[in-house]
């Protein structure tokens, strides 16, 4: 095993772990109910863990990322709702993203958020254009770094550690009203879905295509979900742990990205600010560089296009085609002057109800030794990957009425 | 596995990727063409790749969805042509001399060859 490649791989995948939705959502579950939800942060985590390793060794043994051989298991039929609705899924996610990153421009820079969308996504757009594979996955998650300021602002303000820890462990905090109780469930399933977002498994297993791996990369996925999504998951607790002490005490409902940039701000002045500003416009530009090439993939994985950004763009001109016009949609989503945080809650929820379609295939494919081999999913991984689905399963069935009932959380 | 072996043959082939010769990625099988008469041998004759060949595997509403939007192209391969079947379909010639890149090529004409590292 390369020890460059692979530190410089979990760098990517920390750097590369937080995005709008885990900013958003962090932040005001913090501000609303202190400690008491990092242990979902921690959950999904773990989930994210065991189907991202999942994805990244069907990759590497079978040689085929997942919708490809999503296709052949599920069929025609399945596999066009299963597109549609991923499709659909990453298609909001990214203009949400498109919008978060003009709305950090926008406090950098104070020019229209209309215009830093345009400006954002024809940056986005010349970055995959010009860029490599290898090169995009490490521009953006080692900029991503940035947000390492979170973690130190956390350390600074001295939190108290102890609660911290044992909140890591499932509760349900006491004296809640019945509307905060069912605001507290719909935080969880959001927390849930904005960490185990669809498209990080097709981008995941794409990208381990694009990397040609094979069965010696296997300890490079392990160690990369275990250790990298692991430490990418600490900034966003970080995030969490900020925001109960710094904004729940003065009920301050962190909505807005500048909000949470002052976390940094507060215990580190302008230098603080900057850094958390610019952490967060890379991670959400990195973000929006896979919501979008997630897309591409499924597409071209779906119709057996030639696809991958290892090759010149125009060498696999319908993956490119793709790519560019789902920039392009999630641009006019942006433009059409709906909220970016907006877009992030309907991105949230419409993801969890598209999770069980992205990871039954997923489960059954890493446990069929006709593409695995020996490399198929052993007593450990079957456990967890069927526990983890049965719970996203009942996060599914709930995400819907608690949106409704709790109004997107407001209540 | 060899074109000749034994395998399930629907479930085994069907919606799997095609690569050429060259190992391009040239479609998915999205269907399959048999040969044969009742109480004969059933032999299969081609894979059908192209939007055309989902004719019968959807809903009549949303086959004329892809009818509208994705025309009703249909390539056929000659079973004879394949020359092995894993994860993947391997075919013995290219996906240009099988007539599988029309769509790429209308593609490829409208972006440009040039800024890409």
């Amino acid at each position: 095993m390369r020890i460059g490649e692979v530190f410089l791989g979990i760098l990517t995948a920390v750097g590369g772990f937080v995005d709008i939705s885990e900013l958003v959502f962090g932040a005001q579950a913090g501000s609303r109910f202190g400690f008491a939800l990092i242990w979902v942060f921690a959950f999904a985590t773990i989930g994210i863990m065991v189907f991202g390793e999942m994805s990244g060794r069907v990759a590497a043994i079978a040689k085929q990322p997942v919708f490809n051989l999503m296709r052949h298991r599920l069929g025609l039929k399945m596999g066009l709702v299963t597109l549609i609705a991923s499709l659909a899924s990453n298609l909001i996610t990214c203009a949400a993203e498109i919008g978060g990153m003009a709305l950090v421009l926008h406090l950098l820079t104070g020019a229209p958020v209309s215009l830093l969308a345009v400006a954002s996504t024809l940056a986005l757009i010349a970055s995959v254009w010009v860029l490599p594979f290898k090169w995009i996955e490490r521009s953006y998650g080692l900029l991503g770094l940035f947000m390492i300021v979170f973690a130190v602002a956390v350390v600074a303000i001295h939190p108290p550690w102890a609660q911290v820890a044992s909140a890591a462990i499932p509760n349900i905090p006491a004296g809640l009203t019945s509307s905060e109780l069912l605001t507290y469930a719909y935080f969880v399933v959001a927390i849930v879905s904005a960490v185990m977002f669809p498209y990080e498994t097709y981008f995941y297993s794409s990208g381990g295509i694009e990397d040609k791996w094979t069965e010696k990369d296997l300890g490079v996925n392990r160690l990369t979900t275990l250790v990298g999504f692991g430490l990418g998951s600490l900034l966003a607790i970080s995030i969490l742990v900020s925001a109960a002490q710094l904004f729940g005490p003065l009920h301050i409902d962190p909505q807005m990205p500048g909000t949470v940039a002052l976390e940094a701000a507060i215990p580190f002045g302008k230098a603080g600010l900057l850094l958390a500003l610019l952490g967060m416009l890379f991670a959400i530009s990195g973000a929006a560089v896979e919501t979008c090439l997630a897309n591409a993939y499924s597409v071209s994985q779906f119709f057996g296009w030639e696809w991958g950004r290892y090759k010149k763009p125009w060498e696999a001109p319908r993956f490119t085609l793709a790519w560019l016009a789902v920039f392009v949609t999630g641009l006019a989503l942006v433009l059409t002057g709906i909220d970016p945080l907006t877009l992030v809650e309907y991105a949230v929820v419409f993801s969890i109800l598209v999770l069980p379609l992205t990871y039954l295939p997923l489960l059954l494919l890493a446990g069929d030794r006709t593409y695995m081999h020996s490399h198929a999913n052993g007593p450990v991984a079957k456990i967890l990957g069927w526990s983890f689905y049965a719970i996203i399963v009942l996060a599914a069935l709930a995400a819907l009425p608690l949106f409704v009932m709790t109004s997107g959380g407001q209540l | 596995m060899k074109p000749g072996g034994r395998l399930k043959l629907v479930s085994g082939v069907r919606d799997l990727q095609i690569v050429d010769r060259d190992g391009r990625k040239c479609g998915i099988a999205d269907d399959l063409e048999f040969a044969g008469k009742p109480g004969g041998p059933l032999t299969i004759k081609a894979i059908l790749v192209g939007p055309g060949a989902y004719s019968g595997r959807l809903a009549r509403w949303a086959m004329w969805l892809v009818r509208r939007f994705a025309g009703t192209r249909i390539v056929r391969i000659p079973w004879s042509d394949l020359r092995g079947i894993d994860s993947m379909i391997h075919l013995s010639r290219t996906a240009e001399e099988l007539g599988l890149t029309s769509a790429e090529k209308r593609a490829a004409r409208i972006l440009p060859r040039r800024g890409a590292l």
